[in-house]
């Protein structure tokens, strides 16, 4: 089953360290202990998700389910290195318009069915490429996927698509089963509620408002595994009960905001319970803030300048994040190593700075001591942007610009900035997804200025050097002088300030002591759980 | 001037009347002059979150998540409070008024077209039709009392007609109607005008309800943004609820207060306004 | 409601004139639920955003292709008055859609949740009616003493606390102080219980909202009970009872209490729509299960095909409320006939 790996251009670097890439090798890569069989995972799962498969839905609470039934190509060590999975090795032309997977033998659906070549080409072009939300951009080159045979896919490109790499997860682009869902419109096909996968895990039960079970899948290709007999999800809507579920050991695994931010330290000190950030490196969050360009007072850069300096970010990160967040230096999370850098223009909290900035723009005190009137929303997604909206309302009028903040609902707040534009400041997170062509761009192209279309460039921004910067990276093979391209690009991002990060969240794990291997790649608890298991 | 004393005579028979007012004008002067006293904006954060009350004297009540001061937020909060539940409750007698002296002065198809709407009304669950109102039209104070008194006006509304029905048969009525007045000054000089004591003491009940309904409305994150009102500091405390539970406990005690007053003063009234009641 | 509708006839009844008068009563209601439903869509279709912004937006970086094609395949993108009578035609046929944020049918969603909810509303008007017919009777009995006074200020109080607040309190007292009672959910998670552990775990579960749902009308009744008893007290037969050397205790409960509680009956029936009101707040502090919590989910995620469908719900279930209160006054009273 050892394959070498063709070491060309982007892909080189993308699989460093892969050469002998092995079934053997599987995802592992972090495994410590030796495993034991048996026992029931209880994990948080909030809020209750629509359907189970990141396929047709790519929601967080779809995704904290879906990657223990669906598997992807390949999966991520934490510093982006490829791992097998459903592929064993890949090889890419020359060119970077062809690439090549060959695929693991011996693979079974949960239904009994052989899992082929001809599933890759169903999921990714009638899935991936048609009904997934971020699919549709990632996939957009590829043109066709061959199948020569039952165990090789061949993916054909118009373009080079370096990114597509690093989108393989099977929460990004899981493989799903052709013959459930050939014929059928994939976002009401009734398996989206029943799946069936290739995973260690099987479904098993969903009752709704309470839990969703799954149980092990004896027939997994990776023999021996998964450790656990089932997986139990329990749909627990208050932060208080969870922290409760947790502190008793009636839940052993919550992740992201599961119990309020000023009780994670409380928790942490629990015998029985640990607090980990490790996993999270393949899905990074960023709070943003955005600025709305089409706004007069808004288009004056110095104002954004100004605006940025009036942000007290330490204060963020300890009283509204409690730690579990860093100061921001650049759009790009610190986590992408490949990409992101500090050398860019900062902006420190400095009131007197904000000031001159704002005298100098012309935007002087009127008689009230107020410069100018601004609205703020924020994503009704967590406490913690209503509180950073609030922190933001205050700097503002310390140096005379009056602040609304307004409060919204899921949907109004959406339709609001992304379909309408009718915001001065929006206060958002957003993930940096894998690559910048997935995760950043959307930001700042001007062609992602598209009504309608959620967290794509909502503040308008429409900048040629930019666009150019944006595109050369789409298609640059060089991973050098890929890296240099969005170098240019943030320093561009943080001189014109369309938006700004204002802090890299960091998500962290509380789980009972007694689960182990929970973090063998960089996906984290998006990962398959073949590995964990259970100490009795 | 005499029957004013002689109503003061009546409301003051009941201690827990007496009571009841002194506390509404505590919380009203608390409302007017409470923010002379502590200056200050309710949103800054001006000292170490989670100050518990009583360890630092310049912040008696303690501070809230972001370090902002309770004290400041409670006063602020009380004008909040009563702003929105008088708004809410002019806004519902409005309507009310409207609707059951019109139901019930000309009855006939008028009365069963309205009532029927009252119906309507009265059947969608209150509290829930409030908060699909404010959800949908942008959490803001106007918004908040129009959904309170779209919700509350059906209750004045079958009040009004109740009386109009008896009061447009009284010889009094009669009279005015023979002599050819017009039908709006009959309705507003001289019916209304008889059927003020039921309103007055609904309304007092209805401000006390409406400021429950806003406190509602604010702890489920439905509350103006921009103003600092009881419900929502109960909303920013849930989420410290197990390590610094003051921060839910005061502005919850305020409400309580508040409510229990204007509950008193109503019964006070009710007492007063109707002595053939004064057993009860 | 009760009382427009009962006028006091003093005919004897029949069975026909029971029927019609159910038969004028579903009519009216199946007018006023039309009349919600448009009502409903009309204000729901106001609201900027839909159900697809909110997958959208969940899912993240949607492409407009996307959108377009959720908004085909869950027909948003005809007009609304072409939704409005295709709604109309399907709840005529007890179909109450589909509910996209949760890809199950509405009626099964709701009935999912609806024993929850019933739970939560029986429990609490048990408690509130009986706590508060006994205080009542209690206060009544000791008119203006310590005690009548003692009862008063307690209805006072419930009556002017926030329930959610109360809640609140309660869980921080008696779940994270004391340790008394689970301040959270309907039972507790992956245990292993027998039939009887698990009632009793469900029961235990049930008491914190319960009560906090039940304060508020239990005053109500209390004060309204107090009152009728006294009013009650005040007539003529009674008198006589009294005068003819019968025993406080069978005056009170053989000749007062019966009579005394009618009013009482009217009161259920109006309490069966605040109680959903107040279980929107109740369901989200105590993280119960039932149809409040869901129909808050689903305004927030503009679920309008579950949204209405519970509204729908709501509102029939208070007209039944009604209808029964009215037939058990009638039933209760019989100096009063159904007409």
């Amino acid at each position: 089953m050892i394959r070498t790996i063709s070491r060309l251009g982007a892909v080189a670097t993308l699989v460093a360290g892969m050469a002998a890439a092995s079934a053997a090798f599987a995802p592992s890569v972090l495994a410590q202990g030796t495993p034991v069989r048996g026992g029931t995972l209880s994990m948080i799962l909030n809020p209750e998700p629509p359907v189970l498969v990141t396929g047709v839905n790519s929601a967080s609470p779809v995704a904290a389910v879906s990657p223990r039934m669906f598997e992807g190509l390949a999966t991520y060590t934490p510093d982006f290195k490829m791992v097998p999975v459903l592929a064993t090795s890949w090889e890419q032309s020359a060119d970077g318009k062809t690439i090549t997977f060959k695929l693991r033998p011996n693979v079974k659906w949960h239904d009994g069915k052989p899992f082929t070549s001809a599933d890759v080409q169903f999921s990714f072009m009638e899935i991936l490429k048609k009904v997934h939300s971020r699919g549709t951009a990632t996939y957009l080159h590829l043109s066709a996927v061959e199948t020569p045979d039952p165990l090789t896919a061949v993916f054909k490109l118009d373009k080079p698509s370096p990114y597509i790499m690093r989108a393989l997860a099977g929460v990004e682009s899981p493989i799903m089963p052709k013959h459930i869902y050939e014929g059928s419109d994939p976002l009401k096909n009734p398996a989206n509620v029943k799946p069936i996968g290739t995973g260690p895990f099987k479904f098993k039960e969903w009752e709704r408002g309470n839990y969703i079970m799954l149980e092990r899948n004896p027939d997994y290709w990776d023999a021996g595994k998964p450790y656990l007999d089932a997986i139990v999800f329990r749909i627990i809507p208050d932060g208080g009960a969870r922290a409760v579920a947790l502190e008793s050991g009636a839940v052993q695994y919550g992740t992201q905001y599961v119990v309020p931010l000023n009780d994670v330290a409380r928790l942490g000190k629990l015998p029985n319970l640990n607090v980990t950030t490790a996993g999270y490196e393949y899905n990074t969050s960023v709070n943003y803030l955005e600025f709305n360009l089409r706004k007069p007072y808004l288009q004056d850069r110095r104002v954004r300048q100004a605006i940025a300096h009036t942000i007290n970010t330490d204060f963020l990160v300890k009283n509204v994040w409690f730690g579990f967040a860093t100061k921001a230096t650049s759009p790009v999370t610190d986590k992408q190593k490949d990409f992101h850098t500090a050398n860019v223009p900062q902006y420190p909290y400095d009131l007197k700075k904000a000031e001159a900035l704002l005298d100098e723009a012309g935007y002087k005190k009127g008689a009230d001591g107020i410069r100018f009137k601004v609205t703020i929303d924020w994503s009704p997604s967590g406490e913690m942007f209503r509180q950073t909206a609030e922190l933001l309302r205050q700097g503002l009028q310390r140096v005379g610009i009056a602040a609304e903040i307004r409060n919204a609902d899921s949907p109004t707040y959406l339709r609001r900035v992304w379909t309408d534009n009718d915001f001065d400041i929006n206060i958002y997170s957003a993930s940096n997804i894998a690559d910048p062509v997935i995760g950043i761009q959307r930001f700042y192209w001007s062609k992602s200025i598209q009504k309608g279309v959620t967290y794509s460039n909502g503040s308008g921004y429409n900048n040629p050097e930019m666009d150019k910067l944006l595109e050369d990276g789409q298609v640059e093979n060089d991973p050098a002088k890929r890296r240099k391209i969005y170098e240019d690009m943030q320093r561009l991002v943080m001189t014109d300030l369309p938006n700004m990060g204002l802090v890299y969240i960091q998500w962290f794990t509380i789980h009972d002591k007694k689960v182990k291997n929970l973090t063998t790649t960089g996906l984290g608890p998006m990962e398959s759980f073949a590995d964990v298991y259970m100490e009795k | 001037m005499e029957g004013l004393r002689d109503f003061w005579r009546r409301y003051r028979r009941k201690t827990s009347a007496v009571i009841g007012l002194a506390l509404l004008v505590l919380v009203l002067v608390v409302a007017l002059f409470g923010p002379l006293i502590v200056s200050g904006d309710p949103w800054d954060m001006a000292t170490m979150p989670f100050l518990w009350p009583g360890a630092d004297a310049a912040y008696p009540l303690g501070s809230d998540t972001l370090g902002r001061d309770i004290l400041t937020g409670i006063i602020h909060g009380s004008r909040v409070s009563l702003l929105i539940g008088f708004s809410a409750t002019v806004a519902a007698l409005g309507i009310g008024v409207t609707v059951g002296a019109l139901a019930g002065y000309f009855r006939g198809w008028i009365d069963d077209v309205l009532m029927r709407i009252t119906e309507i009304f009265q059947t969608v669950p209150t509290f829930l039709l409030a908060v699909v109102l404010v959800a949908i039209f942008k959490p803001s104070m106007l918004t908040i009392v129009l959904a309170i008194s779209a919700v509350t006006w059906p209750s004045i509304a079958r009040l009004v007609r109740a009386e109009f029905l008896s009061l447009r048969e009284r010889e009094f009525v009669q009279s005015c109607v023979v002599i050819g007045m017009g039908e709006t000054r009959i309705i507003f000089r001289q019916i209304l005008p008889n059927c003020l004591p039921p309103i007055i003491v609904m309304s007092s009940v209805m401000v006390a309800s409406a400021i429950l309904t806003e406190s509602g409305l604010s702890f489920l994150g439905l509350g103006d943004p921009n103003l600092m009102s009881w419900g929502t500091m109960i909303g920013i405390g849930r989420e410290a609820m197990r390590t610094a539970w003051y921060m839910s406990a005061i502005p919850g005690v305020a409400i309580l207060i508040t409510v229990l007053a204007l509950n008193l003063v109503g019964e006070g009234l009710n007492d007063a306004l109707n002595p053939r009641l004064k057993n009860r | 409601m009760a009382t427009d509708s009962v006028p006091t006839a003093a005919k004897r009844g029949s069975r026909q004139r029971l029927l019609r008068y159910l038969l004028r009563r579903i009519g009216q209601a199946a007018i006023t639920l039309i009349a919600i439903v448009v009502l409903n869509f009309v204000i729901l279709h106001l609201a900027p955003g839909d159900a697809i912004d909110v997958l959208a937006g969940e899912a993240g970086g949607a492409g407009p292709e996307y959108l377009e094609q959720m908004r085909r395949a869950y027909g948003l993108d005809q007009p609304i008055y072409v939704q409005m009578v295709q709604y109309l035609w399907n709840v005529a046929q007890l179909n109450f859609g589909f509910s996209f944020r949760n890809n199950v049918s509405v009626l099964e969603l709701i009935m999912s949740r609806l024993p929850a909810t019933l739970l939560l509303m029986l429990a609490s008007i048990l408690i509130s009616f009986t706590a508060g017919v006994l205080l009542g009777v209690f206060a009544a009995r000791r008119v203006n003493t310590f005690a009548d006074n003692a009862v008063s200020v307690l209805a006072l109080l419930c009556y002017a606390t926030p329930l959610f607040w109360f809640g609140l309190m309660a869980i921080v007292l008696f779940t994270v102080k004391l340790g008394w009672l689970p301040g959270n959910g309907m039972y507790t998670i992956a245990a292993s219980f027998n039939w009887f552990e698990a009632t009793l775990d469900v029961l235990r579960h049930l008491v914190l909202p319960a009560l906090s749902l039940a304060l508020f009308h239990m005053a109500v009744y209390t004060r309204l009970m107090r009152a009728s008893m006294l009013e009650v007290y005040g007539l003529d037969y009674i008198r006589t009872a009294r005068a003819k050397g019968l025993s406080q205790r069978r005056v009170a409960f053989r000749h007062v209490l019966p009579n005394a509680i009618l009013p009482m009956v009217t009161m259920l029936g109006l309490q069966i729509g605040a109680l959903l009101g107040g279980a929107v707040l109740i369901e989200t502090v105590f993280g119960w299960p039932g149809l409040g919590r869901l129909a808050f989910d689903a305004i927030l995620q503009r679920d309008h095909n579950l949204l209405i469908g519970i509204l729908l719900f709501g509102s029939a279930l208070v007209i039944v409320a009604n209808i029964v209160t009215d037939l058990v006054y009638a039933w209760l009273d019989p100096r009063i006939e159904v007409a």
